[in-house]
């Protein structure tokens, strides 16, 4: 009876777990085990064998030694994308929380209007950006330039970095302001009723208490932002395609680059397990300085 | 509680000065929100403008159906559409029929072993972590072995694969509020675990089912990298035919406005009317952890 009841909950389970497993976890293994494979999708004279670590060794090696290699450029250009839009937005997003947590007419279109970009796929977002803002002669940014007697610069080629962290930011803020926000509204009145008899004033009252007082969400926020935006592969593609040259490349663009365009499925592996190792690593890490914040608020 | 009431009961500022204060606060809210929504504002407009019209960034003009109906008849917009509507209603059934089943006998099941429940829920969140690059090697090279590029079934198994943690994580908390004395109780009624889990359970967690549920739906509407690489012509989704635009220096607004107009909509609508259970689900999912 006991035995029969533990297999039908498992019952319940195991379609999910197969069709997770299948789908993530044994191409994940699969890819670790092509990342020792000397392998070309564009040579299938050549034969397929293992190559041990020349795959990982070929981004990771120093080959014109005192410049660096253009592996630890892309890494250091997601960190950058992906941190800015992370430090932007959770300042901002704590900022426009605090702005829309009050109960003025119409708060509710306020707040949805500012909710919107999260909803917007990707790519529409970046070319409706690409085209209606940015663009030198018809876009607001051109018309604007102009009107003022500037000559507009391209954006997209002269800053694509700071076109891109913009554009992440612009569209993960949203997300941002919704956790934040329903943990301002979570804040007992209570709470703020005694800092009142106390005469805290405004800047207290927002820094000091209502912040600390919303760590978790904050660290919620922080986290999903992290795991979502450092794989963000869309935006970059439709707006300045990882360009000029590599310089706004993030890993999960360069291993789209690798599979796609160099049809190297060895490299590739190596590039892409790098990858999932350096994101979860980074993770880990923003998960520690997130907590350890938020310990010494509590 | 909202910050000018306090103010006011504080400060006692007169009535006139209250006004004020809520009125330039509100002008301050309104003109921040329409700022940062402006790009999407000024694309619902231009989706009304002839491709004449659209030349120049005029905010009034008069508006016309004709380019919308051009995008949504005559070009390809509509078989990515028809593409789109399948994997969302499709993949969030199937990651809602394999998720919830999965994430109430997580919470509720017993196994031979102490500490499976969590060990597999720490296994289901793990997996969400995991970004697509990981996986599209591998995947890539099976759909074009088993021929499933040129249908829509091979995206559509990988998208119930990375969206079904996602429902688990959020209906686990929802789950683990219900009483276990209610579950217990209809044990000693008769009820099968099949039926607890249909009459008595998601009754109780509706609410978690649909925000898990649009979430996945606006995931799934949205993403972009897996169907990118993932699909041929015939089987393509919205965000790639989005991207299709971007080769196109500025031409074209009024068709590229009208198509991210069809294309954004839903998610967009979507969003707003469930925001709450979104937040509800989103931190109750980890606030709690």
């Amino acid at each position: 009876m006991k035995k029969q009841k533990t297999r039908r909950d498992l019952a319940f389970i195991l379609p999910a777990i197969v069709i997770v497993a299948v789908m993530t976890q044994v191409p994940f293994l699969l890819t670790i085990v092509y990342s020792t494979l000397r392998w070309n999708l564009a040579r299938p004279d050549m034969p397929i064998e293992f190559a041990g670590f020349e795959n990982y060794l070929y981004f990771l090696r120093f080959p014109y030694f005192p410049e660096i290699s253009e592996f630890y450029r892309i890494v250091w250009q997601t960190a950058v994308m992906t941190g800015s839009a992370l430090v932007i937005s959770t300042i901002l997003g704590f900022l426009l929380s605090v702005l829309l947590d009050h109960r003025v007419p119409g708060i509710n279109i306020a707040r949805t209007l500012i909710l919107g970009p999260f909803f917007v796929m990707s790519t529409a977002s970046g070319v409706i950006w690409k085209t209606t803002i940015f663009n030198t002669t018809f876009g607001w940014y051109g018309v604007i330039a102009s009107s003022l007697g500037a000559s507009p610069v391209d954006l997209l080629s002269n800053y694509p970095m700071g076109v891109i962290i913009m554009l992440f930011t612009w569209r993960w803020l949203p997300f941002f302001v919704l956790v934040m926000l329903a943990g301002l509204q979570s804040i007992p009145e209570d709470l703020i009723d005694a800092t009142k008899v106390d005469g805290t004033n405004w800047f207290q009252l927002t820094f000091f208490i209502k912040l600390p007082v919303i760590s978790r969400h904050t660290t919620v926020a922080i986290m999903l932002g992290l795991i979502f935006i450092v794989k963000e592969f869309g935006l970059i593609l439709v707006t300045t395609a990882g360009g000029p040259g590599t310089s706004s490349y993030n890993l999960p663009y360069a291993v789209y680059m690798q599979v796609f365009n160099a049809s190297n499925v060895g490299r590739a592996g190596a590039l892409a397990t790098m990858t999932v190792i350096l994101s979860l690593l980074a993770v880990t890490l923003v998960y520690r300085l997130v907590k350890r914040q938020a310990a010494i608020y509590e | 509680m909202s910050h000018g009431e306090i103010a006011h009961r504080r400060s006692r500022t007169t009535r006139f000065g209250r006004s004020a204060k809520v009125a330039v606060l509100t002008f301050v809210i309104f003109a921040v929100a329409i700022l940062y929504f402006f790009p999407v504002l000024y694309m619902f407009l231009t989706a009304f403008k002839t491709e004449a019209q659209a030349v120049s960034p005029a905010l009034f003009f008069t508006p016309t159906l004709q380019t919308l109906r051009g995008v949504l008849s005559g070009t390809p917009m509509v078989g990515f559409l028809r593409n789109s509507l399948f994997q969302v209603v499709v993949g969030t059934g199937l990651c809602l029929l394999l998720g919830v089943p999965a994430a109430f006998a997580l919470v509720f099941g017993k196994f031979k072993k102490r500490g499976t429940n969590e060990k597999l829920y720490v296994w289901f969140i793990t997996t969400i972590l995991l970004p697509p690059v990981a996986v599209i090697i591998p995947l890539y090279t099976w759909f074009q072995q088993l021929n499933l590029i040129g249908t829509p079934f091979g995206l559509l198994l990988a998208y119930v694969g990375f969206h079904v943690p996602i429902v688990v994580w959020m209906l686990h908390s929802f789950f683990a509020d219900v009483p276990i004395e209610i579950i217990e109780a209809s044990q000693i009624d008769g009820c099968s675990r099949f039926q607890q889990l249909i009459r008595i359970a998601v009754p109780l967690v509706r609410v978690g089912v649909f925000s898990a549920g649009l979430l996945v739906a606006v995931f799934i509407w949205n993403e972009f990298f897996l169907a990118f690489n993932l699909t041929g012509n015939t089987t393509a989704t919205l965000p790639v035919y989005m991207a299709r635009f971007r080769e196109q220096q500025g031409m074209f607004r009024a068709q590229l406005s009208a198509a991210s107009l069809v294309a954004i909509l839903p998610p967009v609508i979507f969003g707003w009317l469930t925001q709450k259970s979104l937040i509800k689900g989103l931190t109750l999912g980890s606030v709690k952890g």
